[in-house]
C-alpha cells in the first residue's frame, strides 16, 4: 500500500476553481437581471416620480392604480380567461394524448405531428386570421351567415369573452399539452391497467377507475402550468380585447404605458401585485406537489401492446381530431392567405378582388426592411447567447458540484412564471436607471437580453437533461484517457449535447421572431423588430397587409421547424418531454 | 381424462411480425395443479402467460378452460381480458398507486358488483391468508417489496379465480425474503387448492414449486414432466443444461446383454438405465450432473468408470474444483477438499447408471 502515491490533490483544483467562478458568474448575471429588475419594479411601484427624476416615495401609486375599477377588474379578467380556457383546453388534450398513445386510432403519428406543428404556428397571426373569418363587419363566417334563414346581423364577434376564449381553443397551449400528455400516457406502466382488465374492468371502467386517476399529478402539475401560461397570454387580448375594452393585467399594463405621459407608476403597481399573486399560485403548488409526491412516478415496466380497441369509434376519434384540426388551423390560415391577396377584404364581389399589391407594399416598404433586419439580429443573439449560457448553466446544475444548485435553479424557473411584459417592464427600469442605457435602451440589444431572459426555464432544463443522460461517466472516461477539459467539452460534450443546443437555438429564435409583450415595451423606432410592426399594422386598420406579413412570419417559422425536425429536432427527448415553449 | 384437465393449450401460435414467439405449444394443466413454465428470458414464456390471460391474442390454435374456449383465431373466438375470470400476479405487482391496500385488494369484487358487506369480509380473509392483516388502510406505495406482492396476491385471488397466473414474482425480491416467499407460496397454494400457472427463468424455484414443469425455448415446448424427471432424465442437451450444470461425454452405444453399454472413446464405458432406444454402434451423448458424480484415485477402471486427467484445479472455500480433461472433452467437476489430487493424476469418474441420460448425438 505504501508504495501507492497517492494523487496529487492538486490536479483537481483547478477544475472545482472553474466551476466556482462559473456559478458566481451565472448567479451574479441573474442576480443583476432577474431579481433586480424584480426589486426595482417592487420599488419603483412606490416611486411617486417619473425615470430619471428624483425619486420620492407613497403610496400614491398604489391607490390610483386600484381606485381605477378597470384594474382589479383586469386581474379578474385574467384569472377569468386562463380558468375558463382550462377547462376545454385540458379535456381536449387528454383525450388526444389518450388517444395517440393508447388507442387503436388510425393515424396517430400523423395526429402527433400535426399537434407539433400546429404548436409552432405563432398565435398573432392566427388571431389575425379569426377577426378575417368572425369580424361583424368584414369577417366571412359572418357574411355567408346572412344567407341563412332567420339570421340578421353578424352572427359571430370576435371582440368578446367567448371569441377570445375560442381564438385560444386553436393556439400554442393547446397543441403542448398534448404533446406534454402524450408521453405520459405512454408511459404508464402497461402492467397498472392490464392488471384492471385481468381482475375483471371493462376498458371504460379501467380508463376511469385506473388510468385517469393513476394520471392526475401529472395531468394537474400540466394544467397548473398551462394555468399560469393562461395568465401571461397577451397577443389575442390584445388584438381582440382591447376594441371591446375588455383588460387583461397584461394590456392594462400596456394600456398605462401607451399614455402620455407613461403612468409607470401605476403599471408597476398592477405589476406587483399580479407577481405577489403568482408566488402564492407557485407556493401552493409546490405544497400540494409535496403532498403528492407518494405517487407521481408511476413509469412502471413493460411497453403496453395493449392498446384500447375504438372498433367504429376510431373513425369518429380520427375524424373529430380532423374536424378541429381543420377548424382551428387550416380554416384560419387559409383565409390569411386570402386575405393577404384581396384587395379589400371581405368584398369578394368586386370585378377583381385579388391582388399582390399587398405583398409589394409589405416587402417594398423600407419599414419592412428596418425590421426584418431587426428581427434577425435580435433572434440570431437570442439564439447564440441562449445556447452559450444555458448549456454551461445547464452544465453546471448537471454537475452536482455546486454551492447553491437551488438557488441556480429558482432563478432559471422565474421567467416561467413572470409574464415577459412585467419583465420588460421591470428591465426597462434597469434600463433607464444605470449606466448601460445607451447600450440597452430601445436597442436590438436589449430586446435581445430580455427575450434570452424569459428563454431560461426550457433551454436549462434541456440542457440539463442532455448532461445528466450523459452522466460524469462520459466525461471521465475522456478526462482519465488524458484529455485537457477544454479539449472534453468541446469534443466530446458539445457533439454529444449538439442536437440539444440546436433545438433550443431554434426554438428560441422562433419564440424572438414572435414574441410581442416582451419587445412593446422595449422597442425604439431603431429597434423595432418584424412581431411589433405586424402589431403596428393590425391597429392601423391595414389588415391585408398585416395578413401578408403574419403568414410571412409563419411560413419562417414553420419553415425552420421542419427543416429542425429533419435534423433531428424530434430526437431530442428532454426538451420535448420537459418543457414548454415559446415565449407567450 | 377430460375431467382432469382444467385448462387446454392446445398448437397455440404467437408471431411478431416475421419472429414467431410462441410456436405451436401444447399442454394441460390439472385442477389444483401447480404447472411452470421454465425458460430463459425471451423463450416466450411470458407470452404464453399473457395469452391465456387475454392480454395477448393468438395467431393460431386454440386456449380452453373449464370447458369453454378462450380463444380459437380459426373459428374467430376471443373472450375479452375481464371474461376471462383469471387472477394475476405482475412481475412488477402492479400495485395502483392512488389506491389503498384495502381498495387494491377489493377491485375486483367492486367491478364484479359485490356487496359492501361481503366485499369487505372477503377483502380481509384475503388479506389474513397472504399474511396481512392489519395493512388494509395502509397506502400501497408505503409498502416494502415483499409487501406489494403480497397485496398483488391477495388481490388476485380474492374472487377465487378459475387459474391463478404468476409471472416472475419472486424475480424483483431479494435473496432472503424470495426463500420465504417461494416457501410461503407453496403452502398458500396447497392450501387454497388452485390450480396455478407460474412462470419463471429460476429453475431451483421450479423445482422446489411445481408439480409438472415445461420447459420452454425459443418459443418451444423442449419438455415436460415432473421436477425430478426434467432435472434426472432431460430429453434434451437444453432442457439438461439448463436445469443445471451437466456433464457431457461422446460414445458409441453397445448392447451387452440386454443392456445400455456406451464405450466412452476408450477412456472407459458407462452403462445407460432404462433407454434403449439406440441401437448398436450408435454414436450417442450421454448426460449426467456433477453430483451424481464421484472422482476417485488412480486405479483399476471398473464398469461405469472413465477415466481423466487433472489440468488444473480451483479452491473454492468449501471445496475444490477440479478441471477434467477426459475423451477428448473438457469437464468441471468439484470434489471435496480430502480428494486433492495433484495436477497431471489420472482420476477415475464414476458414474451412477440410475442418473445417466442418453441422448442421440
Amino acid at each position: 500500500m505504501s508504495t501507492i502515491t497517492a494523487p496529487a490533490p492538486s490536479s483537481f483544483l483547478p477544475k472545482l476553481r472553474g466551476y466556482r467562478l462559473a456559478e458566481l458568474f451565472v448567479l451574479l448575471f441573474f442576480c443583476i437581471v432577474m431579481a433586480l429588475p424584480i426589486l426595482f419594479m417592487l420599488v419603483g411601484s412606490f416611486n411617486t416620480a417619473a425615470p430619471g427624476q428624483t425619486a420620492s416615495y407613497g403610496v400614491d401609486n398604489w391607490v390610483r392604480a386600484f381606485s381605477d375599477p378597470q384594474t382589479l377588474k383586469s386581474l379578474w379578467m385574467s384569472f377569468l380567461f386562463s380558468v375558463v380556457r382550462l377547462i376545454p383546453s385540458l379535456a381536449l388534450s387528454v383525450i388526444v394524448a389518450w388517444l395517440i398513445a393508447r388507442t387503436d386510432m388510425p393515424g396517430g403519428n400523423t395526429v402527433e405531428f400535426l399537434c407539433w406543428f400546429a404548436y409552432f404556428v405563432p398565435d398573432f397571426p392566427l388571431t389575425l386570421a379569426w377577426i378575417l373569418l368572425l369580424d361583424p363587419h368584414f369577417g366571412f363566417l359572418n357574411m355567408a351567415a346572412q344567407y341563412l334563414p332567420f339570421v340578421s346581423g353578424p352572427l359571430f364577434n370576435p371582440y368578446s369573452f367567448w371569441g377570445i376564449v375560442w381564438v385560444h381553443l386553436g393556439t400554442g397551449g393547446i397543441w403542448l399539452n398534448v404533446m406534454l400528455l402524450t408521453p405520459v400516457f405512454r408511459r404508464l406502466g402497461a402492467s397498472l391497467e392490464e392488471a384492471a382488465r385481468v381482475s375483471g374492468a371493462n376498458t371504460f371502467t379501467t380508463l376511469w377507475r385506473i388510468t385517469f386517476p393513476v394520471l392526475s399529478p401529472m395531468i394537474i402539475a400540466i394544467a397548473v402550468l398551462s394555468f399560469i401560461k393562461g395568465l401571461e397570454s397577451f397577443n389575442t387580448e390584445l388584438l381582440l380585447g382591447l376594441p371591446a375594452r375588455i383588460y387583461v393585467y397584461g394590456t392594462r399594463i400596456y394600456d398605462y404605458l401607451r399614455q402620455e405621459p407613461p403612468a409607470y407608476g401605476e403599471a408597476t403597481a398592477l405589476g406587483s401585485v399580479f407577481l405577489l399573486v403568482l408566488f402564492v399560485l407557485a407556493f401552493f403548488y409546490r405544497s400540494y406537489l409535496q403532498g403528492k409526491k407518494k405517487f407521481t412516478v408511476v413509469t412502471g415496466q413493460g411497453y403496453s401492446t395493449l392498446r384500447v380497441k375504438l372498433g367504429k369509434w376510431r373513425y369518429v376519434a380520427i375524424g373529430g381530431f380532423a374536424a378541429w384540426f381543420i377548424i382551428m388551423m387550416i380554416l384560419p390560415l387559409t383565409f390569411l392567405v386570402i386575405g393577404s391577396f384581396m384587395r379589400r377584404y371581405g368584398f369578394f364581389n368586386i370585378s377583381h378582388p385579388f391582388t399582390l399589391s399587398h405583398w409589394q407594399n409589405l416587402l417594398g416598404d423600407p419599414l419592412f426592411i428596418g425590421s426584418l433586419q431587426n428581427s434577425l439580429i435580435i433572434a440570431s443573439t437570442v439564439a447564440i447567447l441562449g445556447i452559450l449560457l444555458y448549456s454551461i448553466v445547464g452544465y453546471l446544475l448537471a454537475s452536482r458540484k455546486l454551492m447553491a444548485p437551488a438557488l441556480l435553479e429558482f432563478f432559471c424557473w422565474l421567467p416561467w412564471v413572470i409574464p415577459g411584459i412585467l419583465m420588460s417592464l421591470g428591465l426597462l427600469w434597469i434600463f433607464l436607471a444605470t449606466p448601460l442605457r445607451s447600450v440597452l435602451y430601445g436597442t436590438v440589444w436589449g430586446i435581445a437580453l430580455a427575450l434570452t431572459i424569459h428563454d431560461s426555464p426550457v433551454s436549462t432544463q434541456a440542457f440539463k437533461s442532455a448532461f445528466l443522460q450523459l452522466g460524469p461517466d462520459l466525461e471521465e472516461a475522456a478526462r482519465v484517457s488524458g484529455a485537457s477539459w477544454r479539449y472534453t467539452y468541446t469534443r466530446i460534450l458539445l457533439p454529444l449535447v449538439g442536437p440539444v443546443a440546436a433545438t433550443v437555438g431554434m426554438l428560441n429564435f422562433g419564440s424572438a421572431l414572435t414574441s410581442i409583450s416582451t419587445p412593446v415595451l422595449l422597442y425604439s423606432a431603431e429597434s423595432r423588430p418584424l412581431s411589433i410592426l405586424l402589431l403596428e399594422y393590425s391597429f392601423t386598420g391595414e389588415i391585408e397587409r398585416a395578413a401578408a406579413l403574419g403568414l410571412l412570419i409563419t411560413l419562417i417559422i414553420c419553415f425552420m421547424m421542419l427543416i429542425g425536425r429533419a435534423f433531428g429536432l424530434r430526437l431530442t427527448g428532454p426538451s420535448r418531454e420537459e418543457a414548454k415553449p415559446r415565449a407567450e | 381424462m377430460a375431467s382432469n384437465v382444467l385448462l387446454e393449450f392446445s398448437d397455440v401460435v404467437k408471431r411478431y411480425g416475421e419472429t414467431t414467439v410462441v410456436d405451436r405449444i401444447n399442454f394441460t394443466v390439472a385442477p389444483g395443479e401447480f404447472f411452470t413454465l421454465l425458460g430463459p428470458s425471451g423463450c416466450g414464456k411470458t407470452t404464453t402467460l399473457r395469452l391465456l390471460a387475454g392480454l395477448e391474442t393468438p395467431d393460431a390454435g386454440e386456449i380452453t378452460l373449464q370447458g369453454r374456449t378462450l380463444a380459437a383465431p380459426a373459428r374467430d373466438i376471443m373472450v375479452p381480458i375481464d371474461k376471462r375470470n383469471m387472477g394475476m400476479v405482475f412481475q412488477s405487482y402492479a400495485i395502483w398507486p392512488h389506491l389503498t391496500v384495502f381498495e387494491n385488494v377489493a377491485f375486483p369484487l367492486r367491478v364484479r358488483g359485490e356487496s359492501k358487506a361481503s366485499i369487505k369480509k372477503r377483502v380481509l380473509d384475503a388479506l389474513e391468508v397472504v399474511g396481512l392483516s392489519g395493512y388494509e388502510n395502509r397506502g400501497s406505495t408505503e409498502l416494502s417489496g415483499g409487501q406489494q406482492q403480497r397485496v398483488a396476491l391477495a388481490r388476485a385471488i380474492v374472487y377465487t379465480p378459475a387459474l391463478l397466473l404468476l409471472d416472475e414474482p419472486l424475480s424483483n425480491l431479494d435473496v432472503k425474503l424470495r426463500e420465504q416467499m417461494r416457501v410461503e407460496l407453496h403452502t398458500l397454494h396447497k392450501r387454497l387448492n388452485l390450480a396455478v400457472v407460474y412462470v419463471t427463468h429460476d429453475q431451483s424455484e421450479a423445482l422446489a414449486l411445481s408439480d409438472r414443469i415445461a420447459v420452454v425455448n425459443q418459443g418451444k415446448l423442449e419438455q415436460v414432466g415432473s421436477p425430478a424427471e426434467v432435472y434426472e432424465h432431460p430429453r434434451t442437451r437444453f432442457v439438461g443444461d439448463f436445469l443445471g450444470r451437466t456433464i457431457i461425454l461422446k460414445g458409441t452405444m453397445h448392447k451387452d446383454a440386454g443392456r445400455s453399454v456406451v464405450d466412452v472413446q476408450g477412456a472407459g464405458r458407462v452403462t445407460v438405465d432404462g433407454d434403449a432406444a439406440f441401437g448398436e454402434g450408435t454414436g450417442v451423448r450421454i448426460l449426467s450432473r456433477p453430483e451424481d458424480i464421484a472422482l476417485l484415485p488412480p486405479g483399476e477402471l471398473a464398469p461405469n468408470q472413465v477415466v481423466g486427467k487433472i489440468e488444473h484445479v480451483a479452491y473454492m472455500g468449501d471445496h475444490l474444483e477440479y478441471t477434467i480433461e477426459a475423451a477428448g472433452r473438457t469437464l468441471v467437476l468439484p470434489a471435496h477438499k480430502r480428494d486433492n489430487y495433484p495436477i497431471g493424476t489420472a482420476v477415475r469418474i464414476a458414474f451412477d447408471p440410475a442418473h445417466v441420460t442418453a441422448l442421440p448425438q
